[in-house]
């Protein structure tokens, strides 16, 4: 009968409109690898996060960003700041249906283009930008969640305004601004029926990220699919595993797959003295 | 009987009475305590929850509530069994405040409350632990003993029940939980939160 409970929006790719409890806090350490196709080799990228639940309605998150993506070692990039609004809840026992608005700035210190390695087996062909380590820049937008029996379906559409780096300039050849959107789904595999919080939860997910460049110097986009798996201990400690990769697109690229790791931890509560 | 032995039996006597005079008034304390309304547990069924996170953290915020003892937890109903500290206040609207932080919602909340042959009747207000309960279509009864008792107010059932109850009394006050001009203000000058519930 509880089906609600069987959805999953606790997406790895992609926030839902649902907000953490307020008064809570949760830190997160991600890491990501991928193929850099002019080097063909593998980068990464650690992003250290900060989550607090200010209120019912409010929540940010502090990320922090290093990668090897720009020069052979591992630098620290700068960092990002994340807040999300719930402006709608509507409840019912079998089902939710959330809205919520979100910005995000995000302060970079990387070129535009990599150190060339020795060896680099192609030329660097980049037109993605993004605010998760790439460009400075801000965005914002709107995510819907719904959850429909057994699958919690969540959407976003968001704006995204490239700016230059802390020390190089944004290109001319780069599109300043780009449009993302997802469409993302869960659904919880185990436990079949719930006895106590120490059961370890098994969700699956698979979300849809499309990214379009839109000023015309550089117009074309993408849509990845990223199916992923997650691990909830204890009912407060998360463990996902990712792959993202290309479906189709136009957009040139030096990133087309991305394999991600996350740990998550929660802790509830943190001041009780708020009544 | 020498004077001095009976001035003993005397102080003896007096003694004796003290004793029961004192057991009297202590068994006056304790019924006086065991048979005074108070809400003793609270059935609280969670809306919009998705798992068992989400559940933790509701669990979690109930927990920091001072009149709250122990929360047994129904996962697959995504309910709360809430026993609350003998002789607490009770504040209902704090409870509901707390699944609203955690970021989901009251899907149903029964209360387990003693009576002490309470009269209660449709519109009836019943002042009860420190609330002021509205029996919405009650019938005519008299209630003793441990009763259940919904709550129907907005947010504390689902907006499509809230909008059926609606539909079933014209009486203002039900939109907006407090006394209205369909109440007897009952010597109130201000609008006082009144709990409509239903047995």
């Amino acid at each position: 009968m509880p089906a609600f409970l069987h959805a999953q929006e606790l997406y790895v790719s992609t926030e839902p409109a649902s907000n953490m409890a307020a008064n809570s806090f949760g830190f997160r350490v991600t890491n990501r690898f991928f193929k850099m196709e002019h080097e063909g080799v593998t980068g990464m990228r650690i992003e250290p996060e900060l989550m607090w639940g200010i209120s019912k309605k409010l929540m940010v998150h502090v990320v922090g960003l290093a990668s090897n993506q720009m020069q052979p070692s591992l630098r620290f990039e700068g960092g990002s700041v994340y807040a999300k609004y719930r402006f709608l809840s509507n409840d019912d026992v079998q089902s939710h249906f959330r809205m919520a608005a979100y910005v995000k700035g995000s302060v970079i210190n990387n070129p535009f283009v990599p150190v060339m390695r020795e060896g680099a087996v192609k030329p660097y062909d980049n037109q993605e930008l993004d605010l998760e380590g790439g460009a400075s820049g801000f965005s914002g937008g709107i995510i819907a969640t719904q959850l429909i029996h057994k699958l919690a379906v969540s959407a976003t559409v968001g704006y995204n305004r490239f700016l230059n780096n802390t020390k190089d300039n944004l290109p001319d050849y780069l599109s300043d601004n780009a449009v993302n959107y997802s469409l993302s789904a869960g659904y919880l595999l185990l436990p079949r029926s719930y006895r106590s919080y120490d059961q370890t939860n098994l969700n699956i997910y698979v979300e849809f990220l499309g990214k379009a460049n839109t000023d015309a110097v550089s117009r074309n986009q993408y849509l990845d699919v990223a199916p992923a798996i997650q691990l909830i201990f204890n009912s407060s400690t998360r463990l996902d595993f990712s792959y993202r990769t290309e479906l189709f697109g136009d957009m040139s690229r030096n990133v087309f797959n991305t394999f991600t790791l996350r740990f998550e931890h929660n802790i509830f509560n943190i001041s009780t003295k708020r009544k | 009987m020498s004077i001095a032995a009976f001035t003993i039996y005397l102080s003896d006597y007096k003694l004796q009475i003290m004793k029961s005079f004192l057991a009297i008034i202590f068994l006056a304390i304790g019924l006086q305590t065991s048979s005074s309304a108070q809400i003793k547990k609270a059935s609280l069924q969670a809306a919009g929850l998705t798992c068992a996170m989400c559940s933790r953290a509701t669990m979690e915020a109930l927990k920091t509530l001072p009149f709250v003892d122990k929360i047994d937890t129904d996962l697959n109903n995504t309910t709360f069994l809430l026993s609350f500290k003998p002789g607490a206040n009770v504040n209902i609207d704090e409870i509901k405040a707390k699944v609203e932080d955690a970021g989901f919602s009251v899907g149903k909340l029964v209360l387990t409350a003693s009576f002490d042959k309470v009269a209660v009747e449709k519109d009836a207000h019943i002042k009860y632990a420190g609330a002021t309960f509205h029996f919405i279509n009650a019938k005519n009864q008299v209630l003793s003993g441990d009763q259940q008792i919904t709550v129907i107010d907005k947010d504390f059932v689902s907006a499509k029940q809230f909008k059926k109850f609606s539909t079933q009394t014209t009486m203002p006050c039900y939109q907006t939980g407090v006394m209205a001009s369909c109440c007897k203000m009952e010597g109130h000058s201000a609008p006082e939160r009144i709990y409509h519930v239903t047995i």
